[in-house]
């Protein structure tokens, strides 16, 4: 186990390095600059900007200069707003969507896995195609659709809640809803499937010839098998849903760091590109890691080697 | 990474695994699942938070008025400021020397009372209020505007809109580090309440240059205590009606009436809570929602719905901005008089009334009107729509019914159906073919800086509201010079404040084709009153007030 979470680390860590280095060098390559505006500014003073953020040396001179700074886990200074860090952005925008992302993720475990294990225990009545149509509706129907539709409703018509902001905590409600919704619907396809093929299996039949009951096979035995699909799904997913959505914080005015993804490169605030990106991949190496472990617990075919 | 589908998350599989027929059989009621899902969705709807409503503001809170925040200010400090609203923040926490006029109107008194100018229009003399007070209560003095502008012109400061300051003698020499004597800058302290400033060269305009944003003062020694923090509140020390209370990035400004302000008695609003959105519809909810006093801009497709249903709200402000079309003069097809040709086959008329109806006004000119002066008035320069002339320049030109003319790029950032519009245009008046190009506003704006572009979409915003300013850009050699054109007659006409001949020589050289004039509309409840907002964007928040606070 230790051999393979080391080994693990060590591949994730070349990767990054990877990452870090073509993404530095593929933002500097995109036309226009973090000072390129519709009112562009003179030469002199863009020459004294390129001075102040050290745009001005050679571009391996500041690749290195970044990767030295990175070692010390300094991100650099934001081009776009000149009184930040990048890390006091992360550290400020980050929570919020965690906050968020948590929240929609166990409702949307909640509620997927719960629909996902009806329609496979009642498979084929009502209930199956009750679940599989709400599946359907929400991996077809994005979230810009949903989200509006529900701030029509649930904000001006009937006034329960903001139509956007991040204040009190009713706020979190209708984007936790929405941005829930659409992870519940594949993981509710997922646990469909995965329970469907534990169910018939030998074990299953076993219990229930022992007089078990159908409630208690579900919970204490065919779940544990029935989740593998989903777990699998969670690992990239959660790591997704933490760092952020930028539909639903632009549609919910919310200052989490999902805007920050795409507006950062909309503003070529190139040390927040690269921030962002590898928050993300940092997220997604570790929760990968943590996938394969949990899946080697919850499925003994599963061995775990270096 | 972060497109549309991240959030939707498709999933690894289908999910639906074919398996033996399944035997769901007794146990567990169909209904349990259905009070789970209930039970869930019920905890997810549940009643409204009181502490919701007391967010927008209660009946018996003090006056409180929300605005719509289009840019996170980059910071709150008018050295690293450069979009016109994040001065609009600054302007609640900072006075200039002069106030942006009303209705366009000439600058009024800020913190200086009076200003005198010398009989060769070089020099201003500004003399500032007895009891100008900092919000610390240390009062404000002329030394105070000399040290923010030589902070903001220092070479280190790398200050976005220095040029903003080159009117005055020696500051380009300074900020581009040709001189590091600031002593030489015309900028002068004559004693604790007098501030004279020498220009390069003299210039009418110039009081609207010192009522614009980078002009606003800073206290120097609150920059060097606090370094970068210096904007945060608590930190921040301002000359201006309101003080600095709150900044949560990306969600909201508020700033709270100073108390210590010179005229603190006539301010009315005690917060203005400065919201952000960076989306149109966002904001629009908002507004209906009954979260924001005042929106920034109403989507196009919901202008005629507004005018309809709530008139009384829906307001137009015209703004200083000039779209136009930039021709790239390097091109051998856009050397001569197929400019002209190409300027006068736009039906300006028909592309805002009948394109963008979203309430700009055809530009027969470039200078917006808010920027025309008197002697420009009697035989005003004027480019109509004239396709028979038209026909007849590009014939001459060379290309007689569009026959031979190379099929050229129209491209842009947005607002593809104007150049859709265009496009048809010059297809059906003069027999030519452009294709269009859309590209990211970055991508677009780099093109046309470095001259890679053959008809490009652009726009004219200027820094003051000085004609000069606008003008300035198409001197030869200048950075916004996007059409890279050359006139003598131009440069001179500018030089010696003709604008309208500079003007004329403008239109008929047409190295662009001034499409329109923007427009701001915007939402604006009843119960805010005495709004004033200029064409740039300034706001003054002064005589602002709201009759009945809280929900509609």
């Amino acid at each position: 186990m230790l051999r393979f979470i080391t080994s693990r680390t060590l591949q994730s860590l070349l990767a990054l390095f990877v990452v870090i280095t073509a993404t530095f060098f593929m933002i500097r390559f995109v036309p226009g600059g973090p000072f390129t505006a519709e009112k562009a500014v003179t030469p002199e003073i863009l020459a004294n900007l390129e001075a102040h953020y050290g745009l001005n040396k050679p571009l391996w001179q500041q690749y290195l200069d970044y990767l030295g700074s990175l070692a010390r886990g300094d991100l650099g200074p934001s081009f776009k707003y000149p009184n930040r860090t990048v890390n006091e952005i992360i550290a400020d925008k980050l929570p919020v969507s965690a906050e968020l992302g948590a929240l929609a993720l166990a409702f949307a475990l909640a509620l997927g896995i719960t629909l996902g294990t009806c329609a496979a225990v009642y498979r084929n009545t009502w209930i199956d195609y009750t679940a599989s149509a709400f599946g359907m509706i929400g991996i077809s129907v994005p979230t810009f659709v949903i989200g509006p539709l529900l701030v029509l409703l649930c904000a001006i018509h009937l006034g329960w809640f903001n139509a956007s902001g991040w204040y009190v905590p009713a706020d979190r409600v209708l984007p936790a809803l929405v941005l829930g919704f659409a992870y519940a619907a594949p993981i509710s396809r997922l646990t469909r499937g995965g329970m469907l093929e534990v169910l018939h299996q030998d074990f299953i039949r076993t219990a229930r010839a022992k007089g078990v009951s159908e409630f208690r096979i579900v919970t204490h035995h065919a779940l544990r098998g029935g989740l593998l699909p989903v777990v699998s799904y969670l690992g990239p997913a959660v790591a997704g849903i933490l760092t952020g959505s930028f539909v639903i914080e632009t549609i919910f005015t919310i200052p989490g760091i999902g805007r920050e993804f795409v507006n950062s490169a909309f503003n070529r605030d190139y040390t927040l590109v690269l921030g962002t990106v590898i928050l993300y991949a940092v997220l997604i190496m570790a929760l990968n890691l943590v996938v394969d472990i949990v899946q080697a617990w919850m499925n003994p075919k599963v061995r775990l080697e270096g | 990474m972060c497109g549309w589908s991240r959030e939707r998350g498709l999933p690894g599989n289908g999910g639906d695994h074919r398996g033996p027929p399944a035997g769901p059989r007794v146990g567990v009621r169909p209904t349990l699942p259905v009070l789970l899902l209930a039970a869930l969705l019920a905890a997810g709807c549940g009643r409204r938070d009181p502490a919701v409503d007391a967010a927008p503001g209660q009946a018996s809170a003090p006056q409180l008025l929300r605005l719509r925040q289009r840019n996170e200010p980059v910071s709150l400090d008018p050295a690293s400021t450069a979009l016109p609203d994040e001065f609009g923040i600054l302007r609640s926490l900072l006075e200039g020397l002069l106030l942006p006029g009303p209705n366009g109107g000439p600058p009024e008194p800020g913190a200086a009372l009076r200003h005198e100018v010398s009989a060769d229009g070089l020099v201003y003399t500004f003399h500032l209020r007895p009891d100008g007070r900092w919000s610390d209560g240390r009062p404000v003095t002329a030394a105070d505007f000399v040290a923010s502008a030589r902070r903001l012109l220092t070479p280190a400061t790398a200050a976005p809109k220095a040029n903003v300051y080159f009117a005055v003698q020696n500051a380009r020499a300074f900020a581009t580090g040709a001189i590091t004597d600031f002593s030489a800058v015309g900028l002068r302290a004559r004693d604790e309440r007098t501030l004279v400033i020498t220009l390069e060269w003299p210039n009418p305009r110039f009081p609207a240059t010192v009522a614009s944003g980078p002009w606003l003062p800073v206290r120097t020694d609150v920059v060097e205590r606090h370094g970068r923090h210096w904007t945060q509140p608590g930190n921040f020390v301002g000359n201006g009606p309101f003080v600095l209370a709150e900044w949560r990035a990306d969600q909201r400004v508020v700033v709270r009436r100073n108390p210590r302000w010179r005229d603190a008695a006539s301010v009315r609003v005690d917060e203005i809570h400065f919201v952000r959105f960076d989306n149109g519809d966002s904001e629009d909810r908002a507004y209906r929602a009954g979260q924001i006093d005042a929106t920034m801009a109403v989507p196009f497709s919901k202008v005629p719905a507004y005018a309809r249903e709530r008139p009384q709200e829906l307001h137009r402000l015209p703004m200083i901005e000039t779209r136009y079309l930039a021709f790239n003069t390097r091109l051998p097809a856009l050397g001569g008089s197929a400019r002209l040709a190409l300027a006068l086959a736009i039906d300006r008329e028909r592309l805002t009334e009948r394109v963008l109806q979203g309430g700009q006004s055809a530009a027969h000119r470039f200078l917006p009107p808010p920027l025309r002066t008197p002697e420009s008035g009697t035989g005003a320069p004027h480019l109509s729509f004239n396709p028979a002339e038209a026909r007849r320049l590009l014939a001459a030109a060379g290309y007689p019914g569009g026959k031979g003319f190379p099929r050229l790029e129209l491209s842009g950032w947005t607002h593809s159906q104007a150049l859709e519009a265009i496009q048809q245009m010059w297809r059906t008046e003069l027999g030519i073919e452009v294709a269009i190009v859309i590209r990211e506003a970055k991508v677009h704006l780099d093109a046309l800086r470095t001259g890679h572009f053959e008809i490009a979409f652009a726009t004219a915003i200027p820094d003051v509201a000085d004609p000069a300013a606008m003008l300035g850009d198409f001197l030869s050699g200048a950075p916004l010079n996007y059409p890279r054109w050359s006139h003598a007659g131009y440069d001179a006409a500018v030089q010696a404040g003709d604008y309208a001949k500079a003007e004329r020589h403008l239109l008929e050289e047409s190295p662009i084709a001034p499409l329109y004039f923007n427009s701001k509309v915007f939402l604006l409840s009843p119960r805010v009153q005495g709004w004033q907002e200029d064409g740039l964007w300034a706001r003054v928040y002064q005589g602002m007030s709201v009759v009945a606070p809280g929900k509609r």
